[in-house]
Order: C-alpha cells, then sequence, then structure tokens
C-alpha cells in the first residue's frame, strides 16, 4: 500500500471532478469518525495493486501492521489503474458518488432493468433529469425512489434532450449495480 | 397738476375700461357655453344636416379662456362619442369623385368628410394641447375616451402614440388613465379587431428599450391583460394534422377512384363544376364579411407574444447587466416584478429554445444576492419571486422533460434563512413553499429532510403567521416521504437510514449535504408551547404521526392560506380578558395622548397592556430601589457604629493612662 503520486492524484481527482464538481472538497476534507482516536481524521487515497482506495487515516495506521502480500482490500475501492496506466472509477465507488453527485438522472420503473443488464439511457426510459448537464458530464442514475443504480456519461445537454425522439441515447453506461452479479470475479 | 389730473383721469378710463373688459367677458363666457349647448344638442339630434356647427364648436375651442377651452372639448368629446360611425372612414380617390352618383351617395360623402376634418382638427388639437400642463388632464382624458369608444376607427395610432407615452408618466391621474385604457383595449379586442394590440404592444416594446428599462411598474403590469389562444405555442399539430389529413384523403381517393370508373363522365364534370362554383361562394363571403381569418389572427398574436416576450428578455438582462456590473452604485429595477409576473402568466406558450436562456437568467438573478459585498443584491422577495417562476415554467412544459431545479432549492434553502419578517413578504415566500415543495412530486430523501429541518427551525423564529405556513409545509413533506419520518424519532444520529453523512451541519448551504436525516426535531416539542392554539395543536399531531397511523382528518390548507389566516387572525386574537383592559384605558384616557387609529383593536391593547405593564415595572424597581438604598444606608449605619465604638475605646484607654 503507498498513497498515490502526483501523476495519479491527478487522475483521480480529475474523474472525480466530472461527477461531484464543487463537491469534491467534501469527499477530501470529509471528517471520518471511526477508530477509537478522539480527533476525527480525514479520509485519503492510498493504492494497492493498482487498485485505489478511500480510507480513513485511522484505519490506514492500523493497515501499515499487515504484510503487502497478504493485504487484499482496505476502506472502499474507488477505482483502478489499467494495465496502460489510465484510471477508470469502478462501481464501488457508488454511494461516494451518489451522495455528492451534482448531475443525476431518474429512472422509469420499466427501464431499470435495461440498465441494470448494462445498456445506456434512452430518452423513453427517463424520469426526471437535474437541469444543466453538459456533454460529456459524468451522471449518477438513480431509480424513482431515490436509489442510486450506477453512473455514466451524458451524451446530451438537458436542452437537446427536451427535443430528441424516444429512441436517443441520453446516458452512456459505464458502471451499474448489476455488475456485482454479472462480472463478480473480475471486481 | 394739470398733467396729474390727465394721468389720474387716464387711469380712471383704464380702470373703467378693464372693469368693462371684464363684464363683457363673463358675459362672452355665458354666450359661449350656451352656443356650445346649442350646437352640440343639435349635432346629436341630428348630425347629417348640422354636420357644419362641428366647426363652429371647434372654433369656440381654440378660445383663449382657459375654461372655455376645456368645455369646449368636453363638449366636442361627447359629440364624437356617439356621432361616429362604426366603421373606418375611407375618403374618396379621385377617380370616385369624378363617377356620375347619386344625391344620397354624395350628401353621404360630404357629411364623411366634413366629420373626418374636424375629428383630425380635433385630435390634433388634443395632442398639441397634451404637451402643456395646464391642460394635460383633460386632454390625457379625452384622448382614452376616444380611444376607448372608438379604437377601430382613423387616426387611431395617433391616439396610441399619445396613450403608450402616457402610461409611463410622472403623473398618478395620467398615468392610471393610460393604463386603464391600455388594458381595455386589450380585453375587448372584438372592437378593433387585434390590430391595435399588436400595435400597442409594439410601441410599449419600443418605450422600454428607449428608456432603458427605468419605468414605472404599472407600464408592464399592462401586459397581464393581455390573452392569447390556447393552441398559439403549438403551431405544428395543426400542419401535421393537415398532412395526415391530406395522406388520408388521397389514401380515399385512390381507394375509391377505381369504384367510380364506370359512373358516367357527365356527372363527374357536373360534380366539380358544383364544388367550383361552392367555393367561388366561399371566397365571396368570406370577402364580405368581417370574421377574421383564423391565420390572420395566428399571426397577430404570434407578433404580439413575441414582441412581450422581447420586452421580458429586455427586463431580464439589464437587470443581470446592472447586477454585473455596478460597484457600489445604487440601481433601481423597477420592471422587474411586474416581469416576473407575466413570465410567470405566458410560461406555458414560450418556445422552448428561450426555455434553456431563461432558465438561465432566471438562476442567475435567484442567486445574485448571494454575495458578500453588499452593494448589489436583490431583495429576498424578488428572488422569491424568480425562483417561483422557474417552477410555474418548468411545470407548464413538463411534457418537453421532467427537469429537477436543483440550484432553484439551493436558494430557497438559503433563502428561507434570509427571510425577515418586516422587510419581507410573507404571502411571497408561503407561495414559493407550496409551489417547491408541497406540489413538487419526487424529492430527495435527504433534501426533503434538510428542508423539514430547517422549516422547524425557521418557524421557531418568527411569528405565528410564518410558524404556520411552515408547519403545514413541514406536515405535507413528512407525509410525502415516509423515510423523513425518523426525524421525529429520538435518535441522533440517524442509526442506519442516515444516508451518507453522519452528522447534521446546519450551516450548510446544500440541503443535499446537509446530513438532516441524523437530527432530530426537538423544536416540535417547544413548538407544542407556544401561544397561539393552532400552531401548538398542529406542533403536536405532527409529532405524533408516526405512532397514530393514518389520520384522515387532516386538512389540506396550503402555506399560502395558512399565513393569511394567522395573519388576519392575529389581530383578533387576544386571550379573553380583553374587555377588563379596555374598560381600564377608558378610565386612564386622557393621560395617553397618543393618536389611537379607529383600525385595529391590536394597538388599544397593547397600549392598555402597556400602561399596566408599566405600572408593574414601576412598582417593582421602586422595590429594588429601595433595597438598594436600605443597604446602604445600613452599611453606613454600621461604619459610624463602629467608629463611635472606636472613640469610646480610645477614651477609655486615656482615661486609664492617666
Amino acid at each position: 500500500m503507498r498513497p498515490l503520486d502526483e501523476n495519479e492524484t491527478t487522475q483521480v481527482f480529475e474523474k472525480l471532478f466530472k461527477f461531484v464538481g464543487s463537491n469534491l472538497k467534501n469527499i477530501v476534507e470529509n471528517p471520518s469518525h471511526e477508530g477509537p482516536d478522539p480527533n476525527p481524521g480525514r479520509y485519503c487515497f492510498r493504492l494497492q495493486k493498482n487498485r485505489v482506495y478511500y480510507v480513513s487515516e485511522s484505519l490506514v495506521k492500523r493497515a501499515t501492521n499487515i504484510k503487502r502480500e497478504n493485504l487484499v482490500s482496505l476502506g472502499t475501492q474507488i477505482g483502478k489503474f489499467t494495465k496502460t496506466g489510465k484510471f477508470q472509477l469502478t462501481i464501488q465507488s457508488l454511494n461516494l458518488l451518489a451522495a455528492n453527485a451534482k448531475h443525476k438522472v431518474w429512472l422509469k420503473p420499466t427501464s431499470e432493468m435495461s440498465f441494470l443488464y448494462g445498456n445506456n439511457v434512452l430518452k423513453g426510459g427517463l424520469g426526471r433529469i437535474t437541469e444543466n448537464i453538459n456533454p460529456n458530464d459524468g451522471v449518477v442514475v438513480f431509480s424513482m425512489s431515490d436509489m442510486p443504480l450506477g453512473f455514466g456519461v451524458a451524451a446530451k445537454s438537458t436542452q437537446d434532450c427536451r427535443k430528441m425522439d424516444p429512441n436517443g441515447i441520453v446516458v452512456i453506461h459505464q458502471a451499474d449495480i448489476g455488475e456485482y452479479l454479472r462480472m463478480e470475479d473480475e471486481l | 397738476m394739470r398733467c396729474g389730473k390727465h394721468l389720474s383721469q387716464k387711469c380712471w378710463y383704464i380702470a373703467h375700461d378693464e372693469v368693462k373688459k371684464e363684464l363683457t367677458a363673463e358675459e362672452a363666457n355665458e354666450k359661449k357655453k350656451y352656443r356650445l349647448a346649442e350646437l352640440g344638442t343639435a349635432l346629436l339630434v341630428d348630425p347629417e344636416s348640422n354636420i357644419k356647427s362641428l366647426r363652429e364648436m371647434l372654433q369656440i375651442a381654440k378660445d383663449g379662456d382657459h375654461s372655455i377651452v376645456i368645455l369646449g372639448l368636453k363638449s366636442l368629446l361627447a359629440v364624437f362619442k356617439d356621432i361616429l360611425p362604426g366603421y373606418r372612414i375611407r375618403l374618396p380617390t379621385e377617380k370616385e369623385q369624378q363617377m356620375l352618383v347619386s344625391k344620397a351617395v354624395k350628401k353621404t360623402r360630404l357629411y364623411e368628410s366634413t366629420l373626418l376634418t374636424a375629428y383630425k382638427a380635433f385630435v390634433q388639437k388634443l395632442i398639441a394641447l397634451e404637451e402643456q400642463a395646464v391642460y394635460k388632464r383633460v386632454a390625457m382624458r379625452c384622448i382614452c375616451t376616444l380611444l376607448e369608444a372608438v379604437p377601430h376607427f382613423n387616426f387611431r395610432d395617433n391616439l396610441l402614440v399619445a396613450v403608450v407615452k402616457g402610461i409611463s408618466s410622472q403623473d398618478d391621474v395620467v398615468r392610471k388613465l393610460c393604463c386603464a385604457t391600455v388594458k381595455s383595449l386589450f380585453e375587448h379586442e372584438g372592437k378593433h379587431g387585434g390590430e391595435a394590440t399588436v400595435e400597442a404592444v409594439k410601441m410599449i416594446a419600443e418605450l422600454v428599450k428607449v428608456h432603458n428599462c427605468q419605468l414605472h411598474p404599472d407600464s408592464i403590469d399592462v401586459f397581464m391583460s393581455l390573452s392569447f389562444d390556447e393552441d398559439l405555442g403549438k403551431p405544428e399539430s395543426s400542419e401535421v394534422d393537415n398532412k395526415t389529413k391530406m395522406k388520408n384523403s388521397k389514401k380515399k381517393r385512390k381507394l375509391v377512384e377505381p369504384n367510380k370508373l364506370p359512373a358516367s363522365e357527365n356527372k363527374r364534370s357536373r360534380q366539380e363544376i358544383i364544388s367550383k362554383t361552392r367555393e367561388e361562394v366561399k371566397a365571396d363571403y368570406k370577402a364580405a364579411s368581417f370574421a377574421q381569418d383564423v391565420a390572420e389572427r395566428r399571426r397577430m398574436q404570434s407578433d404580439t407574444l413575441s414582441a412581450v416576450f422581447q420586452t421580458f428578455f429586455r427586463i431580464l438582462k439589464h437587470a443581470m447587466q446592472s447586477l454585473a456590473s455596478s460597484m457600489g452604485e445604487s440601481f433601481s429595477l423597477p420592471l422587474l416584478a411586474p416581469c416576473l409576473n407575466g413570465i410567470g402568466k405566458f410560461s406555458h406558450i414560450i418556445d422552448l429554445d428561450f426555455m434553456a436562456d431563461l432558465m438561465n437568467y432566471l438562476r442567475k438573478l435567484a442567486g445574485a444576492g448571494s454575495q458578500k459585498n453588499d452593494s448589489h443584491h436583490l431583495t429576498v422577495s424578488e428572488r422569491l419571486q424568480c425562483c417561483i417562476v422557474a417552477f410555474k415554467v418548468m411545470k407548464n412544459n413538463l411534457e418537453a422533460l421532467n427537469v429537477d431545479l436543483q440550484e432553484f432549492f439551493v436558494q430557497l434553502y438559503g433563502l428561507i434563512l434570509e427571510y425577515r419578517p418586516g422587510r419581507d413578504k410573507g404571502e411571497v415566500l408561503a407561495e414559493a413553499l407550496k409551489i417547491m415543495l408541497c406540489d413538487d412530486r419526487q424529492h430527495d430523501t435527504q433534501r426533503a429532510a434538510a428542508f423539514v429541518k430547517r422549516l422547524a427551525t425557521f418557524s421557531l423564529s418568527f411569528g405565528s403567521a410564518e410558524s404556520m405556513a411552515a408547519l403545514v409545509t413541514l406536515r405535507h413533506l413528512l407525509h410525502k416521504n415516509a423515510k423523513c419520518r425518523n426525524l421525529l424519532e429520538n435518535d441522533a444520529g440517524g442509526g442506519s437510514v442516515s444516508g451518507g453523512i453522519a452528522k447534521y451541519n446546519p450551516y450548510a448551504t446544500d440541503p443535499g449535504l446537509s446530513g438532516a436525516l441524523a437530527s432530530v426535531l426537538w423544536e416540535l416539542n417547544l413548538l407544542t408551547k407556544h401561544y397561539h392554539p393552532a400552531v401548538s395543536t398542529m406542533a403536536s399531531s405532527i409529532s405524533t404521526m408516526n405512532t397514530v397511523g393514518n389520520q384522515v382528518s387532516h386538512s389540506n390548507i396550503s402555506p399560502q392560506q395558512a399565513f393569511v389566516q394567522l395573519s388576519h387572525e392575529h389581530e383578533s386574537f387576544i386571550p379573553a380578558s380583553n374587555t377588563k383592559k379596555t374598560s381600564n384605558k377608558r378610565k386612564k384616557g386622557c393621560r395617553l395622548s397618543f393618536p389611537i387609529s379607529s383600525a385595529s383593536k391590536d394597538e388599544l391593547m397593547t397600549l392598555a397592556d402597556e400602561n399596566a405593564v408599566r405600572n408593574k415595572l414601576s412598582e417593582h424597581f421602586l422595590i429594588l430601589d429601595n433595597i438598594v438604598e436600605n443597604e446602604r444606608l445600613r452599611t453606613e449605619l454600621y461604619c459610624t457604629n463602629m467608629s463611635l465604638k472606636l472613640c469610646e475605646q480610645y477614651r477609655k484607654q486615656k482615661k486609664r493612662i492617666r
């Protein structure tokens, strides 16, 4: 386990910024109430075996006691670095993203299953959408009962969405909670 | 000496002359008044033969004397109102004048031309007199009455120009007259066939542009009387319908034709002739009748609508620019409030393309006050109005897309804290609460909980009217969002239902990140002890919402109604010992020299209360004073006693020594 270096930190923050915007400050400076220490520490990012984890500092201190080969995972995984060195967010970061998301999309009950199988979100399946979305913004997908289902990238702005026909793609799928079942081995 | 006598004689003559002149002037005035009355009645009785007397009346109205001119104008107004025909007069062209016509036609032509020239002179005189301050009101009144009565007649444009100039005048009477006229023009479109509306609206837009949006709000308020056809915003549907109709008819024809082949050719040609003649008759009928073509009407209405929205956008842009650019200078946005009202009213016909721009502007305006530098910001009421309008626009365009206006919720969250009861309008806040929180169907749980908690805090801080409005909204929100009800449980920290955030942050600006699901509504406990019985019963019913199950007897009043009810009740709500105190007040009546307005008992009550309170307080403080005095004296006494004792001891000792 090691902390991220400059390059890696920039990449992680850029990806997160696409989804949470100015709430990135909340993620980085969130006081953590874990552990027996009286002073709440903060959360930080650590890299272990090409996977990036979001951990509280108290937990990190204790995790240094475990050998590197034996350490499987710590805190919450938010993404991983591919072989070519690019950073990708994985589905385990959904809770963190959903709590701080700026751009949200709610799906109608009929099209939830389609999204959970890995398909893109079409306009006909859209229940609600936050205003002010620009193309290539990170969007978190919710069900109508406010349960986060996954996230993706916006294909069109909100204004264009109004005029689209019902079969146009609104959000390009990136990750959904159905992956826990479909891609159990790869997570 | 002689010249002195001469001079005095001259003076006497001059004085005599003047007196004579005055006498004769008075007589002349009387004569003129009679003449005016005579001519007027003659004209009303038989306009056609007495038409030339109009000229004489105009002549009288050009007199030097002030009151005669006013009388002349008024009588001319009355005459014209009655005799002007219901159609526009078109003077005959050269060609027509050369044609041989019957006596009757000649007579009518003469009548019409005299009428028209007299009317023209009258209108010109009115417009000239309007400039002079002495005749301003009278002239304006005449112009307005003419425009209201005969908006279809010639010279309407000149009248309209004068009226539109007057809708922003500094003089209250003139302005109210002109606004009333313009409103009646808009409402009674049947009289003038819609053209006057278009022209008036375009002129008002021009006026706003020229004055750079610094006009009186009444001038934009007149737009609220406009009305448009319901389907003005959907021009494509009729075209689509036409296309499908044509397709259907073509299909039908194709199907029908092979069946018709065996029919004789004669029949077909006869049918064609019949349909052709029918069309010709239709065209003739249309040309002759005064019924308006649907397409024409639609075109005029879209022109009006585009002019109206042009004005609104100009006002919004101006507001944004003044906010962005002014550094410490004060500026005024008088037109912003009626502009927002108008946008709210016409939001269902706005074009989708403009919607993005409009929402942008509204978002920036709503956020304008949140900066630290106080030099440029909008009042809380104006910002609330922006949020309300944004929601109305969104609601009216739901079939396009259901957009979640997150930014406006953030603004409302902040505005609830910034509200101050004296300075800002409570009705606007209640309306905002209703539209944004009660009417909305779906809410983020964290956001709803944040609003619940903040509304509870809010209702503790202000009077019963605002508390009631907030509590009504609160109950509504708790009803809709079942997960928020764990705020009613005494479970600080929220447990597992608290969402991502473990601790409540009361100063958070974003409701979604406040962590309100982890808080507890202890304010309800305090509110159950509120002095107003309605507020306390409401608070106790909310706090038992979880345990009592679904109560059917919830009265569904909106926050606005609650606010209005309690702000009226406030005056008459005082506990029962009303009469005693008023009788007290009568006894001590003369002492209170405040001017007591006849308005509310409330003031009487507070005055009587004040008196009693003052007495009690004075008693209390007297006692306190006495106690302090007492202590002081006692300490003095003690000191003197001590010093006396010391003296004695000293003397005794001295004696012993001796």
